[in-house]
């Protein structure tokens, strides 16, 4: 009976010792000199060290990639604290690096890891030992970073106009608010310029669509080419834009108009064996307390657009 | 509201362990961190899922005073208690937890948003190993999940995800003194993981 009792258990240590060798999670536990007491097969497998190269030694002599620093601030509220503390592959892709080993299914160039470090109180329920446990996670973190990538896309591309690459008028609106309160807040100045490419029928008429496309993509360009980082381009209408210059007074975003007049008066478009030439026609509009709201103010540019086109085209006004 | 979920005696008594627990909690922490931690009075109230939503909504968005604020929920689950601790970051100083937890400086998002984490689970561990020795259990911890990046708040307020109807919350409010640090940290019950609560807190009574 009592040999019995002893085989089963002789026989229940020898299957835990077995599960925690062969579980596909890594086990290390570390003594208060963070030296190696435990070392199980999947952080031997993964890291190609044996048991006796780690077995007794600091983990960061055996880990010099290792934050020496990071680790003994996790692991320190792990003693003090006596409870758990994370490690996510959000923050840090991983604690220890394992070269991926899976040569075809494999997609990342290591392995991703979240890791948990738990308190092991001894008899006395003093915490003189932590273990930490590490989970390969890669498959999950590669495909939510791929699901980030495409996200991502697919924001850029529900705010872009594919003909110009320019800002769709649904998101340039929607930046137009954004800057408006902007003012409202900071009272930094911003400014507003509407245009229209001149007699565009007339393109459209005498050449085709394919050709008033090109024009259209050439005035976007000469903008993109123009615009300076925190300028906010868009495409409102068929041929009209809009440019918000944010940080720009009233004379910088006339020097900004004018030169993009210019700038389109000597530009030719050469499509389809013909030479095209063309102008624009802009209204500017710098943000004061007098606005009430955007749309207002996006009126009172419109306006000045306008009075352009009344006063002969190829020119700019600016609204006071 | 409370009478569907714990009588009074119920309530004062949670009130009461979780007010030791806290006890508990601030000496542990006052140890770890070399500070002295200001904790309010535990205050056990019932909500339902819209409050809950209301909360979430606030989260990761500027405040009146222009502060970005902040959520980290852990899941935590033993002696037939389960729920999740919600930690709210109002207008927190990063370069505060930075120099709280002992890291060299706040750095970078991503090491911003260990920092929020870290901070969570030592305060979330401290305050949870209290209250799970007055209920003579013990309890599983998950990871930490910062809300909006482990997981997308807009997700977790449409379609209806939370399947309750009420839950349980003890709120703390903690303060660290000399730190620009203030957080309410939220544990949150449901009702179907309420029993095994129930029913230390009336051997505790009797």
């Amino acid at each position: 009976m009592l040999k019995k009792a002893g085989d089963s258990i002789f026989n229940d240590v020898h299957w835990q010792m077995d599960i925690l060798q062969n579980i596909d999670v890594g086990l290390v536990v570390l003594d208060e000199q963070y030296k190696v007491v435990v070392w199980n097969s999947f952080m031997q497998n993964h890291s190609g060290k044996m048991p006796e190269k780690v077995l007794n030694r600091s983990l960061f002599s055996v880990f010099p990639e290792l934050s020496e620093d990071w680790f003994r601030h996790k692991a320190e509220s792990v003693f003090v604290l006596q409870s758990a503390t994370f490690t996510t592959w959000e923050q840090r892709p991983y604690l220890f690096r394992f070269p991926h080993y899976r040569p075809i299914t494999g997609t990342a160039e290591h392995m991703y890891q979240n890791s948990t470090i738990i308190p092991l109180p001894n008899t006395k329920g003093e915490v003189t030992n932590i273990c930490v446990i590490v989970y390969d996670v890669t498959d999950t973190a590669v495909n939510k970073i791929a699901q980030q990538i495409a996200t991502e896309k697919l924001k850029n591309l529900s705010r872009t106009d594919h003909l110009t690459a320019l800002y769709n008028r649904g998101y340039w609106e929607q930046r137009l608010i954004q800057e408006f309160k902007r003012f409202e807040r900071y009272q930094s100045p911003c400014s507003l310029i509407m245009m229209d490419i001149d007699h565009f029928k007339r393109v459209n008429d005498n050449y085709g669509h394919p050709t008033g496309d090109e024009v259209i993509r050439q005035v976007s360009r000469a903008i993109r080419e123009q615009v300076r980082d925190l300028d906010i381009p868009g495409r409102y209408g068929g041929e009209e834009f809009g440019i918000i210059l944010t940080n720009t007074p009233s004379d910088g975003a006339c020097v900004f108009a004018e030169r993009l007049r210019q700038k389109i008066e000597r530009m030719v478009v050469h499509f389809d064996g013909k030479d095209i030439h063309f102008t624009i026609s802009l209204g500017v509009c710098t943000l004061n307390d007098s606005y009430k709201s955007y749309k207002e103010w996006l009126e009172k540019t419109d306006q000045g657009l306008y009075r352009s086109k009344e006063g002969g085209r190829n020119r700019y006004t600016f609204m006071e | 509201m409370s009478k569907y979920l714990l009588t009074e005696d119920q309530r004062d008594c949670l009130q009461e362990i979780t007010n030791v627990a806290m006890g508990q909690a601030g000496d542990r922490l006052a140890r770890l961190l070399d500070v002295f931690v200001v904790l309010s009075i535990p205050h056990v109230s019932v909500l339902n899922p819209t409050d809950i939503a209301m909360t979430l909504h606030s989260l990761n968005r500027e405040d009146s005073d222009n502060q970005v604020v902040h959520g980290v929920c852990q899941g935590f689950i033993g002696g037939g208690i389960a729920g999740e601790a919600m930690l709210i970051f109002n207008g927190t100083d990063f370069n505060d937890l930075a120099s709280l937890l002992k890291y060299e400086k706040a750095g970078d998002e991503q090491a911003e948003n260990e920092l929020l984490m870290d901070t969570a689970n030592v305060l979330n561990g401290a305050c949870l190993k209290g209250l799970a020795e007055q209920l003579d259990s013990h309890f599983s911890f998950g990871p930490p999940m910062l809300l909006g990046q482990h997981c997308n708040i807009h997700d977790l307020l449409v379609g209806n995800n939370m399947k309750w109807n009420q839950a349980l919350v003890v709120e703390i409010n903690y303060a660290i003194e000399n730190h620009q640090i203030n957080c309410d940290l939220l544990l949150v019950i449901a009702e179907h993981s309420i029993a095994g609560l129930l029913q230390k807190l009336d051997y505790l009574l009797d």
